[in-house]
């Protein structure tokens, strides 16, 4: 079972904006990239026999979330994403320390023993003025999003 | 013989390295990253100094890659002048393709992942002195112009991403093969040892700086304008020497040999 933990700020994300501002005009993207925001995705592989997982997935944000600053959406075993962009994943294919060290600060040190596996990954939701909007994203993801050399995309429509 | 050093929003070792290259002979100026590019073409090398551009917004070196003065520094690597790219420099260079400077995207500066008898013992930000020897043949980069091949040379690094890592399997024979790596971790007795603490990020063959083919173009994480004065150096250093603020350090040598460069092109 995975629990997906959809996280974005609550406060202007500066990233966001900054990736925003060189794709429109850096990049050639002005007429194009109509809106963009970002979000972590967290994707957390559980024992199949969790009673409740949206509890389960209640207790896991108090940890990888920061609701001071950030919200989130949970669900299990699906992502769904609203109408009206394109999102594209980007995570690393190379090891991701990052989500190894909360695998372990869950499991070895919060008592989260149910926890199989942690995958993390940033969600880049482009709002494209295209015909071909995903053929947009790809060319979007290659230019800018990654570097092929350690991070992978998916368009996930 | 004029350098400009270039600051990105969020360079924070700009002066320190100007006063370096200053210490070698050098003269120059900080040159601002929305000032007019064509203006590069006034200076005779150049520096992308250390430090977090644009905040390691999206990854680091990524969006100042962007800009318009990397095209205008694109511009001036083809003439041959030198250009040397210091830790987030280094990262700005690899992103924009400059480095290795074969065709496109070639390698990536990830996260430091220290490994150990098999196992990771730490990631991410590092801060530490450091050995590197040098591995071109003399005169091959224009970084390393004064150095012989085998010479070491003592320097601190700060960085959290200076892993350099490629999904090339072929790159790291064709980088040996054309003399593009210039500098390897290595110990202080100039040993060659691909586990932590020698190899200090993690880095794929110890590479701690790297050459586009021609050689005008260097990258290196590590930091030569902090041991460019004898009294930066560790107290454990017998060379270090507070009584003569001027007197050189190690590091000094980069930015001699970037000197000797521009003298020998003209």
């Amino acid at each position: 079972m995975k629990i997906n933990l959809r996280v974005w700020l609550k406060i202007p994300d500066a990233e966001a904006a900054t990736v925003k501002n060189t794709l429109r005009r850096r990049m050639g993207y002005e007429a194009v990239l109509a809106d963009l925001g970002k979000e972590r995705l967290w994707s957390i592989e559980v024992d199949d026999d969790v009673r409740d997982p949206m509890d389960l997935a209640r207790r896991l944000a108090r940890e990888l979330v920061n609701e001071n600053k950030e919200s989130y959406i949970a669900t299990v075993d699906t992502i769904e994403f609203e109408e009206g962009y394109v999102p594209v994943k980007v995570g690393l294919h190379i090891e991701d320390g990052e989500a190894v060290s909360a695998l372990n600060r869950l499991r070895n040190r919060l008592g989260f023993d149910m926890v199989r596996g942690v995958e993390r990954s940033v969600v880049w939701k482009l709002a494209l003025k295209s015909e071909r909007p995903e053929k947009a994203a790809e060319e979007i993801a290659e230019r800018l999003l990654i570097n092929p050399h350690k991070d992978f995309y998916e368009i996930m429509t | 013989m004029k350098i400009a050093v270039v600051q990105f929003p969020g360079t924070n070792c700009e002066h320190e390295t100007l006063v370096a290259a200053r210490s070698a002979g050098l003269s120059g100026e900080i040159f601002r990253w929305n000032r007019p590019a064509e203006e590069l073409s006034d200076f005779d090398g150049y520096i992308i100094p250390g430090g977090f551009s644009y905040q390691d917004r999206l990854r680091a070196g990524a969006i100042a890659s962007k800009e318009p003065v990397m095209e205008a520094l694109r511009e001036e690597a083809e003439l041959g002048k030198p250009i040397i790219g210091i830790c987030n420099g280094f990262q700005i260079l690899v992103e924009s393709g400059l480095l290795p400077g074969l065709d496109g995207v070639n390698v990536a500066l990830a996260q430091n992942v220290m490994v150990s008898k098999g196992e990771i013992v730490r990631r991410g930000f590092y801060c530490a002195w450091t050995t590197l020897r040098h591995e071109s043949p003399p005169k091959r980069c224009s970084g390393s112009f004064l150095l012989e091949k085998g010479d070491l040379i003592r320097m601190p690094l700060a960085h959290a991403e200076g892993n350099l890592v490629t999904a090339d399997e072929r790159l790291m024979d064709r980088l040996n093969e054309e003399n593009q790596v210039v500098f390897r971790y290595c110990s202080e007795q100039g040993e060659v040892d691909d586990e932590f603490p020698v190899n200090i990020n993690g880095s794929l063959e110890n590479i701690a700086g790297i050459c586009n083919p021609e050689g005008n173009v260097l990258g290196m994480m590590p930091h030569p304008e902090r041991s460019s004065f004898a009294f930066q150096l560790p107290p454990t250093d017998a060379r270090k020497c507070v009584g003569d603020m001027g007197a050189a350090g190690p590091g000094r040598r980069v930015f001699e040999s970037m000197k000797r460069y521009i003298e020998v092109r003209r």
